[in-house]
């Protein structure tokens, strides 16, 4: 059963003026615990196909359904408990919040959640999924403190906290080294062979040919898409 | 610290506009109390009779009965036998109490000191609240017998006698000698006079030692046995003295009606002084407009964060009131400290101040406004950025 569904997906900016159409009508069927890699160059629209996969942004016409629920005309409040409970989201920048620790940043998402959660539980939670980045000696650091790397081990924390069904990561190695990129591509695949859904954004052949299945986007059309 | 700064200076304009509410109403609210205070004094129910008419300076509020303001008063008196008419016509229960005064140089051995002479009738002592302390009051014997008997205020008796009583003993006033036969109880100022500093000497004397023209009355009070019918004593005397005098040349004045014309003065003055204030405090309140909407910029992107990971619109709209409402609330709190303080040490020694309950809850309810009034907007900007713009923020 497919997860995610994508049905003539358009994007269109008025700036100044002039229209410019980031999508022009994406259609993708992408199944659960797929491992994805959606590639193509700066400017093809590949990162506003990943905002709308992460419920940030809304297209302006098609159709998005996620796991079987519409949720193209959700308002933001629904759309924020999607991305909440459903969604786990990690950035090239990392953006983690400066004035926290490691350990707070990953409890963050908690404090907009619906459900009761225990303190006890959700901190116990916390420091299970940084010790798997291996940085259980680092959370009381913040992130000024901590490397490109460690930094993003703890948005991949963060991001996994609400334990959510797919994790969605844009350019997640854009500001690493090879090294510190290689621990992140370790980790996304420990995880999807533990059964999440991966898709994740990037630029970079090498990162790309790790998942299992390549989406290439050009001019906002999806121009390939192959499976292993 | 940049940042705490920052929010210091945004909390000093409530600051200095709470307390100047706070401080503003004080001073309004003393200056009603201290007014009220020395006018209830004289008792109530009482009214004043004068000689001459009195340019009305307040305008409307006195109970005047009067001709062309203005108008001179020097040919005109109020005589001992219009109060008797008075008193023989009035269909209410009065009590009439004639003065004159003087001022004198008071005399005990080597102790001299000045003082104002009250030439009053037995009535004088009822009528103003007198009580005697120690000895007796002025007898209608003494006026009678025009004889030199007085009572002396408080502060006369512990100045001239501080170890002994000074019932019995004699003192000089103008070079005469008089045997005091009574101390007033301490009492304060009253409409301006102050029975402590004075001494009571029998109607009669003023007459017969002091070259004052015989019958002639300066200042009469009236009491009203019920005080609520004062304003109909006032209608009924100021009839009574017209129809005999053939004209207006005299000014009844009803201390009841004074009062409630100071007190909704007052008030206005207060509320306008609290006006005042609450410019300041509205200056203070678009100071922490300001401060959001520059914090809101600052932080878009950690918006941008809070919104990527599940926050919604009220999450964001909450921290951000709850922000301008902390920094309203504390700078409240800390005007309401300077403004008591301010009022206490400061302030009181050039007027008098009263901070009331209500002028504090007042403050406190204005500053708690104020957060969420002027936190509203830059808190809604907030809450409704679009995530995926506000994350794209520099």
């Amino acid at each position: 059963m497919s997860l995610i569904q994508f049905s003539n997906i358009r994007k269109t900016y008025a700036i100044g003026g002039v229209t410019i159409e980031a999508l022009a009508g994406v259609s993708l069927d992408i199944g659960e615990k797929e491992f994805v890699a959606i590639m193509g160059p700066s400017g093809s629209g590949k990162s506003t196909l990943m905002h709308i996969l992460g419920c940030l942004d809304s297209p302006t016409s098609g159709e998005y359904v996620l796991n079987g629920k519409d949720v193209s005309k959700l308002r933001a409040d629904d759309l924020a408990r999607v991305r909440n409970r459903d969604m786990g989201f990690v950035f090239q920048a990392y953006n983690l919040l400066p004035q926290m620790s490691a350990l707070e940043n990953v409890l963050l998402p908690c404090s907009y959640s619906d459900r009761s959660l225990k303190a006890k539980e959700i901190r116990t939670r916390a420091l299970e999924l940084l010790e798997r980045v291996g940085l259980s000696n680092r959370m009381h650091n913040r992130p000024v403190e901590l490397s490109g790397g460690e930094q993003q081990r703890v948005a991949i924390a963060r991001s996994l906290m609400m334990d959510p069904w797919i994790l969605l990561a844009d350019e997640p190695t854009g500001n690493l080294n090879s090294k510190g990129a290689r621990e992140i591509v370790d980790i996304l695949k420990g995880l999807h062979e533990e059964g999440k859904t991966i898709i994740y954004v990037t630029h970079d052949d090498n990162i790309g040919a790790q998942a299992e299945r390549v989406i290439s986007i050009r001019d906002g059309l999806v121009v390939a898409d192959e499976g292993d | 610290m940049a940042a705490k700064m920052r929010s210091f200076l945004t909390m000093l304009g409530i600051i200095i506009g709470i307390a100047a509410v706070v401080m503003l109403m004080a001073v309004g609210n003393g200056s009603k109390q201290s007014i009220l205070s020395r006018m209830q004094g004289s008792g109530s129910g009482n009214l004043y009779l004068t000689a001459g008419t009195r340019a009305t300076v307040l305008m409307g509020g006195f109970r005047e009965q009067g001709g062309r303001p203005g108008q001179s008063s020097s040919s005109t008196k109020i005589t001992m036998d219009d109060l008797t008419y008075i008193e023989e016509n009035s269909t209410m229960s009065i009590i009439v109490s004639p003065v004159n005064t003087t001022n004198l140089t008071i005399k005990r051995n080597s102790t001299t000191m000045s003082g104002s002479g009250i030439f009053a009738t037995v009535n004088y002592f009822e009528v103003e609240g007198v009580t005697v302390a120690d000895g007796r009051a002025i007898t209608q014997g003494d006026v009678d017998n025009r004889t030199r008997n007085v009572v002396i205020g408080d502060t006369v008796a512990t100045t001239l006698f501080p170890d002994e009583s000074a019932v019995g003993q004699d003192i000089r006033l103008n070079g005469a000698t008089y045997q005091v036969v009574g101390v007033a109880a301490a009492k304060g100022e009253t409409m301006g006079t102050s029975v402590d500093t004075s001494i009571i000497l029998p109607f009669s004397v003023g007459e017969k030692s002091f070259g004052m023209t015989r019958n002639v009355v300066s200042r009469t009070t009236i009491k009203c046995v019920d005080p609520t019918q004062s304003a109909a004593v006032t209608t009924e005397i100021t009839d009574n003295l017209t129809r005999k005098h053939k004209k207006v040349d005299f000014t009844v004045t009803d201390v009841a009606a004074m009062t409630e014309l100071v007190t909704s003065s007052m008030t206005t003055l207060t509320t306008l002084l609290a006006a005042i204030g609450g410019l300041s405090l509205l200056v203070g309140g678009i100071g922490i407009m300001n401060i959001m909407l520059v914090s809101v910029t600052e932080r878009t992107r950690e918006i941008g964060i809070r919104k990527a990971l599940g926050a919604k619109e009220w999450d964001i709209l909450g921290q951000f009131l709850i922000e301008s409402s902390l920094l309203s609330i504390l700078g409240g709190v800390i005007g309401i400290v300077v403004s008591v303080l301010g009022s206490q040490f400061v302030v009181s020694r050039f007027t008098t101040t009263a901070i009331t309950g209500s002028s504090i809850l007042l403050a406190v309810g204005f500053s708690i406004a104020v957060g969420i009034f002027f936190g509203v907007y830059p808190a809604r900007k907030a809450a409704r950025l679009i995530p995926v713009e506000a994350l794209r923020y520099e």
